[in-house]
């Protein structure tokens, strides 16, 4: 992660502005800082959203091929994730980046890997020969504490608005296949988000957490603990990061901590995508410049 | 390693016939499931641990679980490194060709590549808590486990075996780390089941792996994925996992003094017959 470098008295100011539940920003410590979440940014893509949740800045562009399925699957399709995190900082570039890069990407694949996150049943086209691939690729911009948390709201906007055209494989009486694609260009198949979960990072300060750590913040936690919540408040992963050790009260309120503000990230993130999927084509774009 | 070109390799990519086997197979597995006594989920298996058996690490530990999971663990102490900073800690996780139940995967295979440097980074992730590394500055410290055979609650036997070789390589640590894996079958509501078997972890729902402090009584690692529901199914399961550490504990700290009896009578021997040649 891109560090910064914070002198003793920064640190002990952190910490016990938090204690008293006072963050450096005049936050409390369950609040996030204001994000901004826009779908549609990339138009070569089939699904693309850029989130921006204070200096943290994601852009995520879907990408959906025909591929077969897997062997233990036959009648599914799949998600594949890539992050890409070199633009970032000078200390990023190259092994550093790659390593934080697929340690994001693993991440996600243990937060997708639970059967009911995304419907891939009805990414099968024909059971094991043709099915949709959906290739995720996340792009780190620029990072500013809490990626974990912006990544995953930018890949369930991306994921609502991915459009995937409808395709039939027909096959002639010589075995060679066609493939059929309907004429209308908005007949797509869109897929359904309500299971896919939002990932809450909880970090460690003193004896409190704090969800959405700055850099600074989290150069002066020693663990956090990264919890995904759907939007029914039911947890799919949890993993915890960092040098230090965890109470297991800690845990637990943590836990606790990470549902509430979980549903309420959902229910926030979901009014947006509905208005500005209700803006249709006469939603301003605001895109990279705004 | 060299090509072999005398002996007839197979196929680049091979698949298990179990995976074409159909139907059959699976009932006779349900069968076998549901006819076995269903066990107690709080059981723990039956765990046999052993510090120092490797003469050219500084120090080792092998773990072995009632359920199979065989680990063997080698670790070093600290060694100089070139960058400056505190002490690093190098964790190294690796699966023998024939660990697993399925097909030999190919050694140098991606998935597997990267299957390991995650449990490599979650065994890290375990371990640094427990190890003071700032008494190492400028120092490395590295650790390597290899699974001889997976039969579940792999990655928890790992951090056990590896805290366990590191202790006996003489490094300070502030406690051991013992790890303990859960799941949770996929039936509505079943409940979690300490040290699952492999068959058992395949077919769960959800999966836990927790490493405890537990003199500290401080959790070092939690990795857990699936569908557990509410928090409170997460923090029972917690619960479960952490009482099964505590168990497991006076059971590492006997192996590790039965090694270090073994060493002081080993030196004590070695200096006695040294003494009598020199005489």
């Amino acid at each position: 992660m891109a560090s910064v470098v914070l002198s003793e008295a920064e640190k002990l100011y952190i910490v016990h502005g938090v204690q008293e539940d006072l963050r450096v920003d005049g936050r409390g410590c369950e609040d996030y800082r204001c994000a901004e979440v826009e779908t549609d940014v990339v138009s070569n893509t089939s699904g693309s959203a850029r989130v921006k949740l204070g200096e943290t800045d994601i852009l995520v562009g879907i990408k959906a091929e025909m591929g077969t399925p897997k062997l233990e699957k036959p009648d599914e399709g799949y998600l594949e994730f890539f992050v890409d995190c070199s633009s970032n900082s000078p200390e990023l570039e190259g092994r550093g980046g790659e390593e934080l890069g697929t340690d994001i990407a693993n991440t996600l694949y243990r937060v997708f890997s639970c059967e009911n996150t995304v419907d891939l049943k009805s990414l099968c086209i024909n059971p094991k020969e043709h099915c949709w691939v959906l290739y995720v690729d996340v792009l780190l911009l620029e990072c500013g504490g809490n990626i974990f948390d912006a990544i995953s709201i930018a890949v369930k906007a991306a994921l609502f608005n991915t459009r995937i055209p409808k395709v039939r494989v027909l096959e002639d009486e010589e075995g060679t296949k066609e493939i059929e694609l309907s004429d209308d260009p908005y007949d797509c198949i869109r897929l359904n988000v309500d299971e896919v979960p939002c990932i809450v990072t909880l970090s460690k300060i003193g004896y409190r957490h704090v969800v959405d750590a700055t850099l600074q913040e989290e150069a002066c936690s020693l663990a956090s603990l990264l919890i995904s919540v759907t939007s029914k408040g039911a947890i799919t992963s949890l993993k915890k990061v960092g040098k230090g050790s965890l109470d297991p009260e800690s845990i637990f309120e943590m836990m606790e901590t990470g549902q509430r503000v979980g549903k309420s990230l959902h229910t926030a993130l979901q009014k947006i995508l509905d208005e500005e999927e209700s803006l249709g084509t006469s939603r301003p774009k605001v895109g990279f410049l705004g | 390693m060299p090509l072999d070109h005398r002996r007839l390799r197979g196929p680049e990519e091979s698949q298990p016939p179990a995976l074409w086997a159909g139907t059959a197979a699976e009932d006779e597995e349900d069968e076998e499931g549901a006819g076995a006594v269903p066990r107690d989920p709080c059981a723990l298996r039956p765990l046999f641990a052993r510090a120092g058996l490797l003469s050219q690490a500084q120090g080792s530990a092998y773990v072995e679980l009632g359920s199979g999971t065989k680990v063997l663990c080698a670790a070093w102490g600290p060694r100089e490194a070139a960058e400056p900073g505190p002490g690093r800690l190098l964790c190294e996780f690796r699966r023998a060709p024939f660990a697993g139940r399925g097909a030999r995967g190919r050694p140098g295979a991606a998935a597997e590549r990267e299957a390991e440097r995650e449990a490599a980074a979650a065994l890290r992730e375990a371990l640094e808590p427990a190890v003071r590394l700032g008494r190492y500055p400028r120092a490395r410290l590295a650790v390597s486990a290899l699974l001889l055979q997976d039969g579940g609650s792999a990655l928890a036997a790992a951090v056990s075996a590896a805290a366990l070789a590191l202790a006996d390589a003489g490094v300070e640590m502030y406690d051991l780390a013992v790890g303990c894996a859960l799941c949770r079958p996929p039936a509505p509501a079943a409940s979690w089941m300490l040290q699952p078997a492999e068959p058992e972890e395949r077919r769960a729902a959800a999966r836990l792996t927790l490493a405890l402090l537990p003199a500290l009584n401080q959790v070092s690692a939690v990795l857990g994925g699936g569908r557990g529901g509410p928090p409170e199914d997460w923090a029972q399961a917690l619960r479960l996992g952490l009482d099964g550490c505590h168990r497991q504990y006076p059971v590492l700290r006997q192996s590790l003094l039965r090694a270090a009896q073994r060493r002081d009578a080993a030196a004590a021997a070695g200096a006695a017959a040294a003494a009598a040649t020199s005489a």
